[in-house]
Formats: C-alpha cells, sequence, structure tokens
C-alpha cells in the first residue's frame, strides 16, 4: 500500500514539472497554431543556465530563475519576431519543419558547447528527502512542485485578469475576430511566443535539481510534452496541466506495476489512443 | 422509382441535432433546391449523402440500393458527386488538370481523360482558360471549375453547395443557365442555395430545412407562400 | 527516348565509379551519399508526392536492418536476400502504421508517426531475446560469393558501392514510375486537397498506404544495406528519432517532388557533414538545422526546386 501512494506522490510530484513543459508548448500553439518542436531545447537551454550558475557561480537554481526566466522570454520574443514570423504564412507544416531545424540547431550548437557528457546537479539539501506520512519526498522536487503551484496560480491570473491576457485568450480562441476588436495580434503572438519560452526556461530550472542533463534531452522531453499537450487538448492551459499530471502518474504507475523499460511506452501508446479516438484531447474544443 | 431516397436521416453531435429524422426524394432528372435559414443543416446533409459524414441513423438510398457506410471515393463512383460551398480547387494544377484528374480516375487512360476534360470545362465556359493554375482564377472561374470537375466524374446526381456564394449578378446569370444546361443532358441535380431568385428559377422542387427537419415541401411557388417557411425566415409576426 | 538519356547514362557511370576509383576513403564517402539518398528518394515517394510528411521513417529502417542481421546469424540467410526481405518487413510494417496515423492530417499525422516510431526503438531497445537489446547485433564476416570465378572481396569498398549504387537507381527508377502511373496523379491529388481528393473518386487511404508501403520498402532495404556494410546495428544506430529527421531535412533541403531533388540533398548535406566531422568532430548536425531554416525560409521548394525554376520558363 505504502507504494501505491509512494508512486502516486512520485507521478503528481513529476507530472506537475511535465505540466510546465506542457503549458508553455500549448499557449503557443493555442494562439499562434504552431506546433514548437524547439520547445525541449528551450527546457535544456533553462536546464543548463541553472547548472552553469550553480556550478560556476553557486547560484542556487530557484534563485537563478529569477534572471533566466526572463532572458529566455526575451530571447523568446525575438525569436518569434526575427525568425518565425515570416514562415508562419507558409503553413503549419513548414512551421513545424521550420522548428525541428530550429531545435536540432539549438540542441546540437549545445552539444558542440558542452559534450555529451550527462551531469546532474546535486545540491547540498537534497541529499536527505523529507518524509511526510512515511513518504519520501526529495527536498529539490517538493520546492519544484511548490514553485510549479506559484507559477500556475500566476499564470492563471495573467490570463484571466490582466487585458494583455485576455487579448491572448481571445487571439488563442478566433485570431481574426481578436483583430477585429482592435487586439494587436502580432504583438500577442510575440508575447505568447516569449512565454512560451519562459515557462519552458522555468521547467527546465526546476527539473534540473532531479534529472540528469545533457544537451539533447530536449529529444525526449518534447515527445512527452506532445503527450501531454494532446491529452489535455491542444491549446487548453488546465488540459496541459492535467495531461501532465496524467502521464507523471501514469509513468510512475507504470515503472512499478508494468515494467520500467516499457514504461516510456505506455505514454505513446496512450497518446496514439487520444489521437485517434479523441483528437481534441480530453480537454479541448472540437475543431469544426 | 426514385434516384436518391433519404429517410429517417439523424446526425447528432455530441447534444445537438444537426438533421432530425428528414426524409425526401429526389426523381430521376429534376432539379431539387435545397433551402433554409443558415446553419439549418444543409451542408451536413451534403456530408451526409457523399459518406463525409455517417449518419447517427437513417438510410440513404441511390437507384434502391443503401449507400450509408460508404466512404465519399465511392459514393462518387457509385454516381453522386459534389462542389463545396468553399471552393477546393488543387491549387497547383492548372484549370485542365484539375478535370483531367477527376476524369481519369473514371477512365483510367489519360488520353480520354484528357479529351473528358475539355469537353467539361468547355461546357461551363472555361475553354479559353485551360492552361491557368487554378490558383489564378477570380472565385467565380473556380467555382465553375469546380463544377466542371465535378461533371467530369460523370456523375448521375451532382449536389451543388452555394454555387452562386460570392457572384455578382451577371455572374449568378450565367450559372443559372449552366445549371440548367446541365439538368438537360439528363443529370440530377440538388442545389443548396440562398439566393431565392435562383432557386425560384431553376428548381422543379424545394425542401426547407430548419434547424435539422424538414418543413416544407414542393413546387417553389407553393412553399415560398407556406406560413412555416416565411416564420422560419423572418419571424412569427410576419407570417 | 531522348530525355532517358543523360539519367541513363549518369546511372552507367556510377555503376563505372568502382572499376575507376579505388582510394577507399572516397568509395566510403560515395556509399554514405548513396546510402543517404535512397533514404531521401524513399522518404519523397510519400513525404513528397503525397504530402505526408512522416517522422518516423526510421523504424522501417531499423526494421530492415534488423531483420537483415537476424536472418543471417540466426539462420544463415546471405545478407542480400535478408535485405530484400528487410525491405519486405518494412513494408509489412508500414500497414499498421499507416492504418493508425492515415486516421490524422497534417501535423498530426507527423506526431503520431514519431510516437510510432519510439514505440518500435523502446520495444527493439528492450525484447532482449530477439534483438539483444542495447548491446546490438555484429556480424564477423560475410559469406562467400564468386563472381566469374573470383570470390568477392567483402573487405574492399568497391562491392559495397556497386549494391548501394544498384539500390539508389532503383529507388529513383521507381520514384520515376510512380510519377507517370495513375497512383502519382492520386497522390498529387492528395497533396494538393485531400478532401477534394476523396471527393472526384479517389481512394485516398488506399493510396496513401500504398505509397507508405512502397516508401517503407525502399527504407528498409538501406536498413539491410546498413546492417551489411557496417555488420554492427544497435537501437541507437538504426531506430532514433534524428535519422527519421535527418531524412526528411534530406528531401526538403533537396527538393520535395522531383526525383533528382533528394539526391542533391543528401549530397549537399552528407558533404557538410563529412566536412565538419574531419574538422570538428561533431556539430554536423548544427548546419543540418541551419540548412533545413534556411531553405524554409528563402529557398521553399529546395535546392534543387530552385534550380529547376531557373530553367524551365514562366508559365
Amino acid at each position: 500500500m505504502e507504494t501505491f501512494f509512494q508512486s502516486l506522490v512520485n507521478g503528481i510530484l513529476t507530472g506537475t514539472l511535465y505540466a510546465m513543459i506542457g503549458v508553455g508548448l500549448t499557449v503557443i500553439f493555442g494562439v499562434m497554431r504552431i506546433i514548437n518542436l524547439a520547445h525541449g531545447d528551450m527546457v535544456m537551454l533553462g536546464m543548463f543556465g541553472a547548472y552553469w550558475s550553480y556550478t560556476l557561480w553557486k547560484i542556487d537554481p530557484f534563485v537563478s530563475a529569477l534572471l533566466l526566466v526572463p532572458l529566455l522570454f526575451i530571447a523568446g520574443m525575438l525569436a518569434y519576431r526575427f525568425l518565425l514570423k515570416a514562415i508562419i504564412p507558409g503553413g503549419e507544416l513548414n512551421t513545424l519543419l521550420y522548428t525541428a531545424g530550429l531545435s536540432l540547431l539549438i540542441a546540437n550548437l549545445a552539444l558542440f558547447a558542452w559534450t555529451g557528457d550527462y551531469r546532474t546537479l546535486n545540491l547540498a539539501y537534497a541529499e536527505v528527502p523529507l518524509r511526510p506520512y512515511g513518504i519520501a519526498v526529495p527536498v529539490p522536487l517538493a520546492i519544484a512542485f511548490g514553485l510549479a503551484v506559484l507559477i500556475t496560480v500566476a499564470l492563471y491570473f495573467f490570463l484571466a485578469r490582466t487585458d494583455t491576457g485576455r487579448a491572448v485568450r481571445a487571439t488563442s480562441q478566433n485570431a481574426e475576430a481578436a483583430a477585429l476588436m482592435g487586439i494587436n495580434v502580432e504583438n500577442i503572438s510575440m508575447i505568447t511566443f516569449g512565454l512560451g519560452a519562459a515557462l519552458a526556461a522555468a521547467a527546465g530550472v526546476l527539473l534540473v535539481p532531479s534529472l540528469y542533463l545533457y544537451p539533447t534531452v530536449g529529444e525526449i522531453l518534447i515527445v512527452k510534452c506532445f503527450v501531454i499537450v494532446v491529452l489535455g487538448g491542444l491549446g487548453s492551459v488546465p488540459g496541459a496541466i492535467a495531461g501532465g499530471i496524467l502521464l507523471g502518474v501514469v509513468e510512475s504507475y507504470g515503472a512499478v506495476y508494468v515494467s520500467v523499460a516499457y514504461k516510456d511506452t505506455i505514454g505513446f501508446i496512450i497518446f496514439l489512443l487520444v489521437l485517434l479516438f479523441r483528437p481534441q484531447g480530453l480537454f479541448g474544443a472540437r475543431q469544426a | 422509382m426514385a434516384l436518391l431516397e433519404i429517410s429517417g436521416l439523424t446526425r447528432n453531435f455530441g447534444g445537438l441535432r444537426a438533421v432530425s429524422n428528414l426524409s425526401f426524394t429526389v426523381a430521376a432528372g429534376e432539379i431539387l433546391g435545397l433551402i433554409g435559414p443558415n446553419g439549418s443543416g444543409k451542408t451536413t446533409i451534403f456530408n451526409l449523402i457523399t459518406g463525409f459524414l455517417s449518419p447517427t441513423m437513417g438510410d440513404i438510398r441511390l437507384d434502391n440500393e443503401n449507400i450509408v457506410g460508404l466512404k465519399p471515393y465511392a459514393v462518387t463512383r457509385r454516381g453522386i458527386t459534389r462542389t463545396f460551398q468553399i471552393v477546393k480547387p488543387f491549387p497547383h494544377l492548372t484549370v485542365r488538370e484539375n478535370a483531367a484528374l477527376a476524369a481519369l480516375v473514371r477512365l483510367g487512360d489519360r488520353a480520354k481523360a484528357d479529351a473528358e476534360a475539355v469537353r467539361a470545362l468547355k461546357q461551363v465556359g472555361l475553354a479559353d482558360k485551360l492552361d491557368i493554375p487554378a490558383s489564378d482564377l477570380t472565385l467565380g472561374d473556380q467555382k465553375r471549375m469546380e463544377i466542371a470537375r465535378a461533371l467530369a466524374t460523370g456523375p448521375k446526381l451532382l449536389l451543388l453547395d452555394e454555387p452562386l456564394g460570392g457572384l455578382n449578378p451577371r455572374e449568378m446569370e450565367d450559372a443559372c443557365g449552366l445549371i440548367e444546361h446541365i439538368h438537360a443532358t439528363g443529370i440530377t441535380v440538388i442545389l443548396v442555395e440562398h439566393v431565392m431568385k435562383a432557386i425560384m428559377r431553376i428548381s422543379h422542387r424545394v425542401v426547407v430545412i430548419r434547424q435539422g427537419e424538414k418543413i416544407a415541401e414542393g413546387p417553389p411557388a407553393q412553399v415560398v407562400s407556406d406560413p412555416a417557411v416565411i416564420s422560419a425566415y423572418f419571424g412569427k409576426r410576419v407570417a | 527516348m531522348k530525355r532517358a538519356l543523360p539519367p541513363i547514362i549518369t546511372g552507367i557511370l556510377l555503376l563505372c565509379i568502382p572499376l575507376m576509383v579505388s582510394n577507399q576513403f572516397l568509395l566510403h564517402l560515395g556509399i554514405i551519399v548513396l546510402m543517404w539518398t535512397v533514404l531521401g528518394v524513399s522518404w519523397n515517394l510519400l513525404g513528397g508526392y503525397a504530402g505526408q510528411v512522416s517522422f518516423g521513417h526510421a523504424s522501417f529502417f531499423g526494421v530492415g536492418a534488423y531483420t537483415t542481421m537476424i536472418l543471417y546469424l540466426s539462420f544463415g540467410l546471405a545478407p542480400w536476400y535478408g535485405m530484400a526481405l528487410g525491405g519486405i518487413m518494412g513494408a509489412l510494417l508500414s500497414l499498421p502504421i499507416g492504418f493508425i496515423c492515415f486516421r490524422l492530417r497534417g501535423p498530426y499525422f507527423s506526431l503520431a508517426t514519431l510516437a510510432v516510431a519510439e514505440i518500435v526503438r523502446l520495444v527493439a531497445l528492450n525484447w532482449e531475446q530477439l534483438t539483444h537489446g542495447p548491446m546490438g547485433l555484429l556480424i564477423t564476416t560475410l559469406p562467400v560469393v564468386t563472381l566469374f570465378g573470383e570470390p568477392i572481396n567483402w573487405e574492399r569498398k568497391g562491392p559495397f558501392f556497386l549494391i548501394v549504387a544498384v539500390i539508389a537507381l532503383s529507388a529513383m527508377f521507381a520514384t520515376y514510375l510512380l510519377a507517370r502511373a495513375r497512383l502519382g496523379s492520386y497522390l498529387l491529388a492528395i497533396r494538393e486537397d485531400e478532401d477534394a481528393a476523396e471527393s472526384i473518386g479517389i481512394n485516398t487511404t488506399r493510396a496513401k498506404v500504398s505509397a507508405l508501403a512502397l516508401s517503407a520498402f525502399f527504407t528498409g532495404l538501406a536498413g539491410g544495406f546498413y546492417g551489411m556494410y557496417f555488420r554492427y546495428v544497435d537501437p541507437d544506430a538504426v531506430f532514433p528519432i534524428s535519422l527519421s529527421i535527418e531524412m526528411v531535412f534530406i528531401a526538403v533541403v533537396g527538393g520535395l517532388r522531383t526525383i533528382a531533388g533528394p539526391v542533391v540533398g543528401a549530397v549537399f548535406l552528407t558533404t557538410i557533414a563529412e566536412l565538419v566531422r574531419e574538422r570538428f568532430e561533431v556539430g554536423h548536425l548544427i548546419f543540418y538545422g541551419l540548412f533545413m531554416m534556411l531553405v524554409i525560409r528563402y529557398l521553399p521548394d529546395g535546392i534543387w526546386g530552385r534550380v529547376l525554376r531557373l530553367f524551365t520558363p514562366q508559365r
């Protein structure tokens, strides 16, 4: 029984971090209909940023986030303005291929700069896990979970209560109507892409104490990210959160009760089943 | 015997009844007008007949043969071809190639297909624009090309989805003439349209749809003065 | 007949290369270029002509490679027969994959192929009984074959060059036949507008499945060749996502829906890769990514597509 709850807790904690990655991607898709294959690599950049800050200057990753997240927000906006904007008129598939190229570029520049060695971030306070009710919870994971919840709440307030946030939601529901209402769709798109990149960076920082780090980690992350986002419904933020937690829990139980080796496969099979039978996801709106 | 028989046709989308217990027939050689307010389900009916959607319930029979469950290409091969409300040309191909493809599927031989395509294109009046890429045509010409493409499949029954949408009055005249001409060659036509003048002029019979249900059926003049129809379009008080 | 002359002459010249060139490194380079040509050309059958962008072709490559290796190591079947069977296995695998993935369109189709390919890779990684898992499979010696009384020297690159050249020429010839056949026109229609294609009577599912099967066959064949040439396969070498993506890049950068496009792409990208490997050891993928971005932005028809447009008169 203890294993059951331990797996559940592990799943929810990891799942929340997955959800962070998924939220960034889904927000970008919702507003611009872009499937950003480079998203996983943006997470990787966040991870490496935190890693180097800690290794070189002893800055705790959760602190370096304060610099990295805004940095990647700006980088994301610039990437949209100078790279993506010209590509979008070419169609969804072209954009997909373009971001695939971007992903390869970023990942391999990182590989070239930092080598393919697997790295870990060993924080001093990560040694002894917390043990609420006898369930082991690694300290960094707990902190990350708390921050992830905070970020999600902040995101909710941004989208629901601020004018810019509402503009983002409007554009994602109907870009043409939003433009007619006076919303500068181009600016909103730019801000949204920056937001997606910032969320990716945040996810990376939160993840780095708990995951192996290497330049091509983006590959696995992006695929998991798609499972999440499709599960939850492309464009739906609550969907991405639910999808992330669901995937975390499924993988956790899969590893314990089915087989460690095939736990990744379970995620993909669910992905395919959802794509086939409920392509709008669990929470997504049905496309006309 | 009717060419097309629709009975009890129903299609639900979750809780929404897009088409509800619809029944009507189309006799061979007639032009049937299908009208109704926006959102009444007319294109859904076309999608159901041609296999792009499958009915929740009901029967569709062509020449007394059940065609429910057939995929769209099979429905076309049985003799029903449709045009689309928003034109769907093959944009990078020429006008000629667009029509020839349709003929190729039926005839199998490229030379014959080309000849058939040219014939169909002449029929719709695009003989002078054969080698222009489809995406370079005006909307009116694209609609005519789509009709020619449909004709090239050799249909018994042609479903035209708002062929007059977006056309100027002169183009509408030409389009009406074209539909009558097609009818004269023996093809049965179901015409979905909003332009009442055209419906009145061309149709032999009209079926009126509202919120997925048939509310009237009969010759155009009769249907237009039916109180149920008037209230569907203008509200109860006018009727 | 006149139009066929340049390709035929090029083909013959290609086959004569092993007789004229004895530099083993150059031949090796040629083999790599030709192998990627096969991959680019096969991917193009589905991606360029039918417009279905698959990110999962590595699964067919890997299946071809493993089929060849397993049949030789466990049953002694000579790799050249194994290669052919590898191609057939690839085509067979493509049937359920197509059945699942073709229900989706555009980018959703692409993502589905990615997921399926990953599932295949994970199965290969974990089904140790069949595939030896991460340890992979190794061939130490190839069977003795005599040609005109002389045994073929498998330690030299020449024979391999000939084999892969024949495969490449066959793949290109198959593309040519497909383009001329009715199926080629149907695929074109599907690429332009799938619903419209369906509405004029084209069985779009059957057309797509056929294109995929043909594409998967040649990809599997290339996989089998890979096994024979490198004599070692493991899941990371033949099933990775990066391999699928490189196939896409070669076809897109070279030029979709032309026969020569993927060839140009393969030559271009492989040459860059080898040059970079010479200088820097790693990093050739940096250029793949960069060129992909440049091509989509400035040369959407690919390099060869752009070249062709320079030579054809505007309509």
